[in-house]
Protein backbone atom coordinates (compact mmCIF):
# COMPACT_ATOMS: atom_id res chain seq x y z
CA UNK A 1 0.00 0.00 0.00
CA UNK A 2 1.32 3.44 -0.74
CA UNK A 3 -0.38 6.49 0.50
CA UNK A 4 -1.15 8.19 -3.01
CA UNK A 5 -2.90 6.89 -6.21
CA UNK A 6 -2.14 6.77 -9.41
CA UNK A 7 -3.43 5.35 -12.83
CA UNK A 8 -0.55 5.91 -15.64
CA UNK A 9 -1.63 8.26 -18.61
CA UNK A 10 0.03 7.64 -22.12
CA UNK A 11 1.56 10.28 -23.34
CA UNK A 12 2.95 11.95 -20.07
CA UNK A 13 6.37 11.02 -18.80
CA UNK A 14 5.89 8.45 -15.87
CA UNK A 15 8.12 9.87 -13.35
CA UNK A 16 6.91 12.85 -13.95
CA UNK A 17 3.40 11.88 -13.41
CA UNK A 18 4.67 10.04 -9.94
CA UNK A 19 6.07 13.20 -8.80
CA UNK A 20 3.02 14.84 -9.34
CA UNK A 21 1.00 12.28 -7.79
CA UNK A 22 2.96 11.93 -4.23
CA UNK A 23 3.51 16.22 -4.34
CA UNK A 24 -0.50 16.20 -4.76
CA UNK A 25 -0.83 13.71 -1.76
CA UNK A 26 1.42 15.76 0.54
CA UNK A 27 -0.49 19.54 -0.39
CA UNK A 28 -3.89 18.19 -0.45
CA UNK A 29 -2.75 16.67 3.21
CA UNK A 30 -3.58 12.66 2.69
CA UNK A 31 0.30 13.17 3.47
CA UNK A 32 1.19 15.11 6.76
CA UNK A 33 4.29 16.53 7.84
CA UNK A 34 6.44 13.43 9.52
CA UNK A 35 4.47 10.58 7.35
CA UNK A 36 7.05 8.04 5.75
CA UNK A 37 7.60 8.24 2.20
CA UNK A 38 7.49 4.73 0.60
CA UNK A 39 10.99 3.75 -0.01
CA UNK A 40 12.98 2.58 -3.30
CA UNK A 41 11.32 -0.91 -3.51
CA UNK A 42 8.09 -0.32 -2.45
CA UNK A 43 7.14 2.13 -4.71
CA UNK A 44 8.67 -0.08 -7.24
CA UNK A 45 6.28 -2.77 -6.26
CA UNK A 46 3.37 -0.58 -5.95
CA UNK A 47 3.17 0.65 -8.90
CA UNK A 48 5.68 -1.75 -10.95
CA UNK A 49 8.17 0.77 -12.35
CA UNK A 50 12.13 0.43 -12.39
CA UNK A 51 13.70 0.91 -9.15
CA UNK A 52 15.76 3.41 -10.87
CA UNK A 53 12.95 5.54 -12.00
CA UNK A 54 11.80 5.22 -8.30
CA UNK A 55 14.62 6.36 -7.14
CA UNK A 56 14.78 9.61 -9.19
CA UNK A 57 11.40 10.36 -7.93
CA UNK A 58 12.14 10.70 -4.45
CA UNK A 59 15.71 11.92 -5.23
CA UNK A 60 13.23 14.72 -7.05
CA UNK A 61 11.11 15.21 -4.11
CA UNK A 62 14.13 15.59 -1.96
CA UNK A 63 15.69 18.15 -3.57
CA UNK A 64 12.28 19.64 -4.12
CA UNK A 65 12.12 19.90 -0.28
CA UNK A 66 8.94 17.71 0.23
CA UNK A 67 10.68 14.99 1.90
CA UNK A 68 13.51 14.78 3.85
CA UNK A 69 15.70 12.27 4.76
CA UNK A 70 15.71 10.73 8.97
CA UNK A 71 18.56 8.82 10.04
CA UNK A 72 17.10 5.98 11.43
CA UNK A 73 13.14 6.50 9.96
CA UNK A 74 14.23 6.46 6.07
CA UNK A 75 12.28 9.06 3.92
CA UNK A 76 9.34 11.64 5.55
CA UNK A 77 7.20 14.54 4.40
CA UNK A 78 8.89 17.55 5.19
CA UNK A 79 7.99 20.29 7.13
CA UNK A 80 7.20 23.32 4.32
CA UNK A 81 9.65 25.31 4.18
CA UNK A 82 9.12 29.07 5.85
CA UNK A 83 9.46 30.89 2.59
CA UNK A 84 7.41 34.27 2.10
CA UNK A 85 4.62 33.83 -0.24
CA UNK A 86 5.54 35.71 -2.91
CA UNK A 87 8.39 33.33 -3.21
CA UNK A 88 6.09 30.67 -3.49
CA UNK A 89 4.17 32.17 -5.52
CA UNK A 90 6.68 32.36 -8.16
CA UNK A 91 7.42 28.68 -8.10
CA UNK A 92 3.63 29.03 -10.01
CA UNK A 93 4.98 31.49 -12.50
CA UNK A 94 5.09 29.10 -15.35
CA UNK A 95 2.07 27.45 -15.06
CA UNK A 96 -0.40 30.43 -14.59
CA UNK A 97 1.14 31.93 -17.70
CA UNK A 98 0.65 28.60 -19.54
CA UNK A 99 -3.01 28.28 -17.69
CA UNK A 100 -3.65 31.45 -19.13
CA UNK A 101 -2.31 30.59 -22.71
CA UNK A 102 -4.21 27.59 -22.83
CA UNK A 103 -7.50 29.45 -21.55
CA UNK A 104 -7.63 32.31 -24.12
CA UNK A 105 -6.99 29.93 -26.96
CA UNK A 106 -10.06 28.09 -25.67
CA UNK A 107 -11.56 31.05 -25.86
CA UNK A 108 -12.48 31.40 -22.18
CA UNK A 109 -13.26 34.14 -20.09
CA UNK A 110 -11.59 35.51 -17.02
CA UNK A 111 -14.51 34.26 -14.52
CA UNK A 112 -14.32 31.17 -15.74
CA UNK A 113 -11.32 30.15 -15.32
CA UNK A 114 -11.16 31.47 -11.90
CA UNK A 115 -14.69 29.49 -10.89
CA UNK A 116 -12.86 26.48 -12.41
CA UNK A 117 -9.97 27.24 -9.86
CA UNK A 118 -11.94 27.86 -7.14
CA UNK A 119 -13.37 24.43 -7.67
CA UNK A 120 -10.17 22.26 -7.57
CA UNK A 121 -9.08 24.65 -4.83
CA UNK A 122 -12.26 23.50 -2.98
CA UNK A 123 -12.25 19.80 -3.93
CA UNK A 124 -8.38 19.73 -2.48
CA UNK A 125 -9.82 20.32 1.25
CA UNK A 126 -8.67 23.23 3.67
CA UNK A 127 -5.06 25.17 2.59
CA UNK A 128 -2.43 23.79 5.13
CA UNK A 129 -0.28 26.95 4.14
CA UNK A 130 -2.76 29.68 4.62
CA UNK A 131 -2.83 29.58 8.31
CA UNK A 132 0.54 31.61 8.46
CA UNK A 133 -0.38 34.11 5.70
CA UNK B 1 32.19 -11.94 -13.25
CA UNK B 2 32.17 -8.22 -14.17
CA UNK B 3 31.77 -8.83 -18.02
CA UNK B 4 28.27 -7.84 -19.24
CA UNK B 5 26.26 -10.94 -19.33
CA UNK B 6 25.63 -10.51 -22.75
CA UNK B 7 27.49 -9.19 -25.69
CA UNK B 8 26.68 -9.25 -29.12
CA UNK B 9 29.28 -7.48 -32.05
CA UNK B 10 28.94 -7.44 -35.66
CA UNK B 11 26.10 -10.26 -35.34
CA UNK B 12 24.74 -10.83 -38.98
CA UNK B 13 22.04 -13.03 -39.97
CA UNK B 14 20.69 -14.22 -43.63
CA UNK B 15 17.95 -16.36 -43.92
CA UNK B 16 18.35 -17.69 -47.89
CA UNK B 17 19.26 -14.24 -49.10
CA UNK B 18 17.10 -12.47 -47.21
CA UNK B 19 19.61 -10.36 -44.44
CA UNK B 20 17.93 -10.02 -41.37
CA UNK B 21 20.57 -8.70 -38.87
CA UNK B 22 22.90 -6.75 -40.76
CA UNK B 23 25.79 -6.19 -38.09
CA UNK B 24 24.34 -6.18 -34.68
CA UNK B 25 26.15 -4.96 -31.90
CA UNK B 26 24.86 -4.78 -28.38
CA UNK B 27 26.26 -4.93 -24.61
CA UNK B 28 23.67 -5.59 -21.73
CA UNK B 29 24.93 -4.78 -18.43
CA UNK B 30 24.87 -6.73 -15.54
CA UNK B 31 21.72 -6.33 -13.17
CA UNK B 32 19.73 -4.56 -16.31
CA UNK B 33 16.19 -4.88 -16.95
CA UNK B 34 17.35 -4.38 -20.53
CA UNK B 35 14.36 -4.12 -23.28
CA UNK B 36 14.48 -4.82 -27.03
CA UNK B 37 12.25 -2.67 -28.79
CA UNK B 38 11.45 -2.78 -31.95
CA UNK B 39 8.71 -3.46 -35.11
CA UNK B 40 7.48 -7.21 -35.77
CA UNK B 41 9.42 -8.80 -38.37
CA UNK B 42 13.13 -6.99 -37.60
CA UNK B 43 14.94 -9.92 -35.68
CA UNK B 44 14.19 -9.51 -32.37
CA UNK B 45 13.22 -13.45 -31.86
CA UNK B 46 16.31 -14.46 -34.77
CA UNK B 47 18.99 -12.33 -32.21
CA UNK B 48 17.61 -13.97 -29.39
CA UNK B 49 17.51 -17.24 -30.84
CA UNK B 50 21.42 -16.82 -31.92
CA UNK B 51 21.74 -16.21 -28.17
CA UNK B 52 20.10 -19.33 -26.71
CA UNK B 53 22.16 -21.24 -29.45
CA UNK B 54 19.21 -22.30 -31.20
CA UNK B 55 20.47 -20.69 -34.59
CA UNK B 56 24.30 -20.11 -35.71
CA UNK B 57 24.89 -16.73 -36.65
CA UNK B 58 25.72 -16.04 -40.62
CA UNK B 59 28.74 -13.90 -39.20
CA UNK B 60 29.91 -12.24 -36.16
CA UNK B 61 28.81 -13.34 -32.96
CA UNK B 62 27.82 -13.23 -29.58
CA UNK B 63 28.87 -14.15 -25.73
CA UNK B 64 26.60 -14.84 -22.93
CA UNK B 65 28.11 -14.71 -19.85
CA UNK B 66 31.08 -15.30 -21.40
CA UNK B 67 30.85 -18.28 -23.13
CA UNK B 68 30.63 -17.91 -27.20
CA UNK B 69 26.46 -18.24 -28.22
CA UNK B 70 27.68 -20.98 -30.16
CA UNK B 71 29.35 -23.52 -27.26
CA UNK B 72 26.71 -22.98 -24.79
CA UNK B 73 25.34 -26.23 -23.79
CA UNK B 74 23.27 -28.22 -21.32
CA UNK B 75 24.93 -26.71 -17.49
CA UNK B 76 25.42 -23.37 -19.26
CA UNK B 77 21.24 -23.41 -19.44
CA UNK B 78 21.66 -24.07 -15.97
CA UNK B 79 22.32 -20.64 -15.73
CA UNK B 80 20.21 -18.69 -17.62
CA UNK B 81 16.14 -19.00 -17.75
CA UNK B 82 14.34 -18.88 -21.49
CA UNK B 83 10.55 -18.28 -22.16
CA UNK B 84 10.03 -17.42 -25.53
CA UNK B 85 6.75 -16.23 -26.99
CA UNK B 86 5.33 -19.47 -27.61
CA UNK B 87 6.69 -21.11 -25.34
CA UNK B 88 6.08 -25.39 -25.59
CA UNK B 89 4.85 -27.14 -22.49
CA UNK B 90 4.50 -30.68 -22.06
CA UNK B 91 0.77 -30.20 -21.90
CA UNK B 92 0.15 -33.38 -19.67
CA UNK B 93 1.74 -32.66 -16.91
CA UNK B 94 0.50 -30.31 -13.94
CA UNK B 95 1.80 -27.49 -12.76
CA UNK B 96 3.29 -28.83 -10.06
CA UNK B 97 4.65 -31.70 -12.12
CA UNK B 98 6.63 -29.68 -14.20
CA UNK B 99 8.02 -28.08 -11.62
CA UNK B 100 8.84 -31.42 -9.26
CA UNK B 101 10.19 -32.50 -13.34
CA UNK B 102 12.63 -29.97 -13.48
CA UNK B 103 13.95 -30.09 -10.32
CA UNK B 104 16.72 -32.87 -10.90
CA UNK B 105 17.61 -31.08 -14.13
CA UNK B 106 18.91 -27.38 -12.09
CA UNK B 107 21.56 -27.86 -9.63
CA UNK B 108 20.33 -24.43 -8.00
CA UNK B 109 16.71 -25.59 -7.34
CA UNK B 110 15.11 -23.70 -5.39
CA UNK B 111 11.83 -25.60 -3.90
CA UNK B 112 10.79 -23.05 -1.87
CA UNK B 113 10.91 -20.13 -4.11
CA UNK B 114 9.09 -22.46 -6.79
CA UNK B 115 6.21 -22.81 -4.65
CA UNK B 116 6.57 -18.81 -3.56
CA UNK B 117 6.40 -18.23 -7.49
CA UNK B 118 3.34 -20.92 -7.61
CA UNK B 119 1.44 -18.70 -4.97
CA UNK B 120 2.52 -15.33 -5.98
CA UNK B 121 1.46 -16.04 -9.85
CA UNK B 122 -1.96 -17.46 -8.45
CA UNK B 123 -1.01 -20.44 -10.74
CA UNK B 124 -3.72 -23.84 -9.97
CA UNK B 125 -1.11 -26.22 -9.11
CA UNK B 126 -2.77 -29.49 -9.79
CA UNK B 127 -4.03 -27.91 -12.82
CA UNK B 128 -2.84 -29.47 -16.54
CA UNK B 129 -0.98 -27.10 -18.56
CA UNK B 130 -2.73 -28.08 -21.42
CA UNK B 131 -6.09 -26.01 -19.73
CA UNK B 132 -4.32 -23.14 -18.16
CA UNK B 133 -5.34 -19.48 -20.41
CA UNK B 134 -2.43 -18.14 -22.18
CA UNK B 135 -1.59 -15.80 -18.99
CA UNK B 136 -1.43 -18.97 -16.87
CA UNK B 137 0.68 -20.84 -18.94
CA UNK B 138 3.48 -17.95 -19.29
CA UNK B 139 3.81 -17.23 -15.73
CA UNK B 140 4.10 -21.22 -15.22
CA UNK B 141 6.90 -20.90 -17.46
CA UNK B 142 8.68 -18.01 -15.71
CA UNK B 143 8.22 -19.71 -12.53
CA UNK B 144 10.04 -22.68 -13.98
CA UNK B 145 13.18 -20.10 -14.95
CA UNK B 146 12.93 -18.28 -12.55
CA UNK B 147 13.23 -21.01 -9.34
CA UNK B 148 16.64 -21.89 -10.14
CA UNK B 149 17.65 -18.00 -9.80
CA UNK B 150 19.29 -18.10 -13.27
CA UNK B 151 21.85 -14.92 -13.60
CA UNK B 152 20.15 -13.98 -16.88
CA UNK B 153 16.27 -14.65 -17.50
CA UNK B 154 15.64 -13.73 -21.60
CA UNK B 155 12.22 -13.27 -22.48
CA UNK B 156 11.16 -13.17 -25.96
CA UNK B 157 7.81 -11.35 -26.14
CA UNK B 158 6.32 -11.87 -23.14
CA UNK B 159 3.60 -10.06 -23.11
CA UNK B 160 1.62 -10.75 -25.80
CA UNK B 161 -1.94 -11.75 -25.15
CA UNK B 162 -1.39 -11.79 -21.48
CA UNK B 163 -4.45 -9.74 -19.74
CA UNK B 164 -3.79 -6.52 -17.45
CA UNK B 165 -3.88 -8.95 -14.05
CA UNK B 166 -1.42 -11.76 -15.63
CA UNK B 167 0.84 -8.93 -16.84
CA UNK B 168 1.09 -7.11 -13.23
CA UNK B 169 1.64 -10.19 -11.78
CA UNK B 170 4.68 -11.19 -14.22
CA UNK B 171 6.36 -7.50 -14.21
CA UNK B 172 5.92 -7.66 -10.40
CA UNK B 173 7.89 -11.34 -10.37
CA UNK B 174 10.68 -9.78 -12.78
CA UNK B 175 11.21 -6.69 -10.37
CA UNK B 176 11.37 -8.35 -7.29
CA UNK B 177 14.55 -10.57 -8.99
CA UNK B 178 15.96 -7.45 -11.00
CA UNK B 179 18.50 -6.62 -8.10
CA UNK B 180 20.25 -10.23 -8.55
CA UNK B 181 19.58 -11.26 -12.32
CA UNK B 182 20.07 -9.37 -15.55
CA UNK B 183 16.96 -9.78 -17.29
CA UNK B 184 16.70 -9.25 -21.14
CA UNK B 185 12.96 -8.93 -22.40
CA UNK B 186 11.96 -8.23 -26.75
CA UNK B 187 8.75 -6.36 -27.11
CA UNK B 188 6.83 -5.16 -30.25
CA UNK B 189 5.33 -2.68 -27.85
CA UNK B 190 7.40 0.16 -26.44
CA UNK B 191 3.64 0.94 -23.68
CA UNK B 192 4.76 -2.85 -22.68
CA UNK B 193 7.88 -2.39 -21.31
CA UNK B 194 8.15 1.84 -20.38
CA UNK B 195 7.36 1.69 -17.11
CA UNK B 196 9.62 -0.89 -15.67
CA UNK B 197 12.12 -1.42 -18.00
CA UNK B 198 16.08 0.08 -17.02
CA UNK B 199 17.83 0.29 -20.60
CA UNK B 200 15.96 0.28 -23.46
CA UNK B 201 17.66 -0.76 -27.49
CA UNK B 202 15.75 -0.09 -30.66
CA UNK B 203 16.60 -2.93 -33.38
CA UNK B 204 14.78 -1.26 -36.64
CA UNK B 205 16.88 -2.52 -40.40
CA UNK B 206 19.11 -5.12 -38.56
CA UNK B 207 20.76 -2.69 -36.45
CA UNK B 208 20.55 -1.13 -33.18
CA UNK B 209 19.48 2.07 -33.84
CA UNK B 210 20.30 3.21 -30.09
CA UNK B 211 20.71 1.63 -27.13
CA UNK B 212 20.55 4.07 -23.54
CA UNK B 213 19.49 3.78 -19.72
CA UNK B 214 15.89 4.54 -19.50
CA UNK B 215 16.67 7.68 -17.32
CA UNK B 216 19.21 8.95 -18.80
CA UNK B 217 17.26 8.89 -22.20
CA UNK B 218 13.96 10.59 -20.80
CA UNK B 219 16.38 13.05 -18.76
CA UNK B 220 18.29 14.42 -22.02
CA UNK B 221 15.09 15.47 -23.62
CA UNK B 222 12.79 18.31 -22.78
CA UNK B 223 10.52 20.59 -25.04
CA UNK B 224 11.42 23.87 -25.02
CA UNK B 225 9.26 27.08 -25.26
CA UNK B 226 10.75 30.70 -24.94
CA UNK B 227 8.02 33.41 -25.50
CA UNK B 228 8.71 36.78 -26.94
CA UNK B 229 7.48 39.98 -27.09
CA UNK B 230 7.93 39.50 -30.74
CA UNK B 231 9.87 36.24 -31.81
CA UNK B 232 13.13 37.06 -33.71
CA UNK B 233 14.01 34.88 -36.89
CA UNK B 234 16.22 31.60 -35.66
CA UNK B 235 19.69 32.27 -35.17
CA UNK B 236 22.14 30.97 -37.72
CA UNK B 237 24.25 29.68 -34.97
CA UNK B 238 21.18 27.26 -34.15
CA UNK B 239 22.80 23.86 -32.19
CA UNK B 240 21.96 20.15 -34.05
CA UNK B 241 20.89 18.71 -30.55
CA UNK B 242 17.55 21.64 -31.16
CA UNK B 243 15.23 19.77 -32.92
CA UNK B 244 12.19 20.35 -35.02
CA UNK B 245 12.12 24.07 -34.12
CA UNK B 246 8.95 25.73 -34.95
CA UNK B 247 7.96 29.49 -34.36
CA UNK B 248 5.25 31.57 -34.57
CA UNK B 249 4.85 35.59 -34.11
CA UNK B 250 5.64 35.32 -30.29
CA UNK B 251 6.91 31.56 -29.22
CA UNK B 252 10.06 29.66 -30.39
CA UNK B 253 9.43 25.82 -29.54
CA UNK B 254 11.96 22.95 -30.02
CA UNK B 255 12.76 19.37 -28.77
CA UNK B 256 16.40 19.94 -27.21
CA UNK B 257 18.10 16.49 -26.99
CA UNK B 258 21.08 17.41 -24.50
CA UNK B 259 19.14 18.87 -22.20
CA UNK B 260 20.94 20.36 -19.02
CA UNK B 261 19.32 22.33 -17.04
CA UNK B 262 22.37 25.07 -16.56
CA UNK B 263 23.68 24.90 -19.95
CA UNK B 264 20.30 25.03 -21.90
CA UNK B 265 19.64 28.00 -20.12
CA UNK B 266 22.75 29.85 -20.50
CA UNK B 267 22.45 29.01 -24.29
CA UNK B 268 18.93 29.89 -24.60
CA UNK B 269 19.56 33.57 -23.04
CA UNK B 270 23.08 33.40 -25.12
CA UNK B 271 20.98 33.29 -28.45
CA UNK B 272 17.99 35.19 -27.28
CA UNK B 273 18.29 38.05 -25.25
CA UNK B 274 15.12 39.43 -25.16
CA UNK B 275 13.08 35.75 -24.16
CA UNK B 276 9.83 36.67 -21.83
CA UNK B 277 9.80 33.49 -20.46
CA UNK B 278 11.18 29.83 -21.21
CA UNK B 279 9.82 26.74 -20.06
CA UNK B 280 11.33 22.98 -20.33
CA UNK B 281 8.81 19.76 -20.51
CA UNK B 282 9.94 16.42 -20.13
CA UNK B 283 8.37 14.34 -23.10
CA UNK B 284 6.63 10.95 -22.66
CA UNK B 285 9.00 8.23 -23.41
CA UNK B 286 6.59 7.36 -26.84
CA UNK B 287 7.70 11.08 -28.38
CA UNK B 288 11.77 10.58 -27.46
CA UNK B 289 11.48 7.38 -29.45
CA UNK B 290 9.95 8.51 -32.58
CA UNK B 291 12.45 11.61 -32.25
CA UNK B 292 15.47 9.41 -31.88
CA UNK B 293 14.30 6.70 -34.03
CA UNK B 294 13.83 9.01 -37.04
CA UNK B 295 17.16 10.63 -36.27
CA UNK B 296 18.68 7.29 -36.20
CA UNK B 297 17.06 6.18 -39.56
CA UNK B 298 18.33 9.29 -41.04
CA UNK B 299 21.85 9.15 -40.19
CA UNK B 300 22.06 5.39 -41.31
CA UNK B 301 20.16 6.71 -44.77
CA UNK B 302 22.84 9.60 -44.86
Amino acid sequence: MIPFRLTFQPGVALYEQVVYAARKAVISGQMRPGDPFPSVRTLSKALKINPNTAHKVITHLINEGLLEVRPGTGTVVAQPARSTAAERARLLDGDLERLVVAARKLGLKEDDVVDALRDHWTKLGPAEGATRK
Amino acid sequence: MSEDPIRISGLTKKFRWTPVLKGLDLAVPRGALFALVGPNGVGKTTTIKILMNILRPTSGGAEILGIDSHRLAGRDFARIGYVSENQELPDWMTVDYLLSYLRPFYPAWDADLAAQLVSQFNLPGNRKLKHLSRGMRMKAALASSLAYRPELVVLDEPFTGLDPLARDEFIEGLLERSENTTIFISSHDLADIETFASHIAYLDDGRIQFSEELVALSDRFREIEITFDAAPPLPADWPAAWLHPESSAALIRFTDSRYEEERTMAEIRARFPDARNVTATPLPLRTIFVTVAKKAKRAVAA
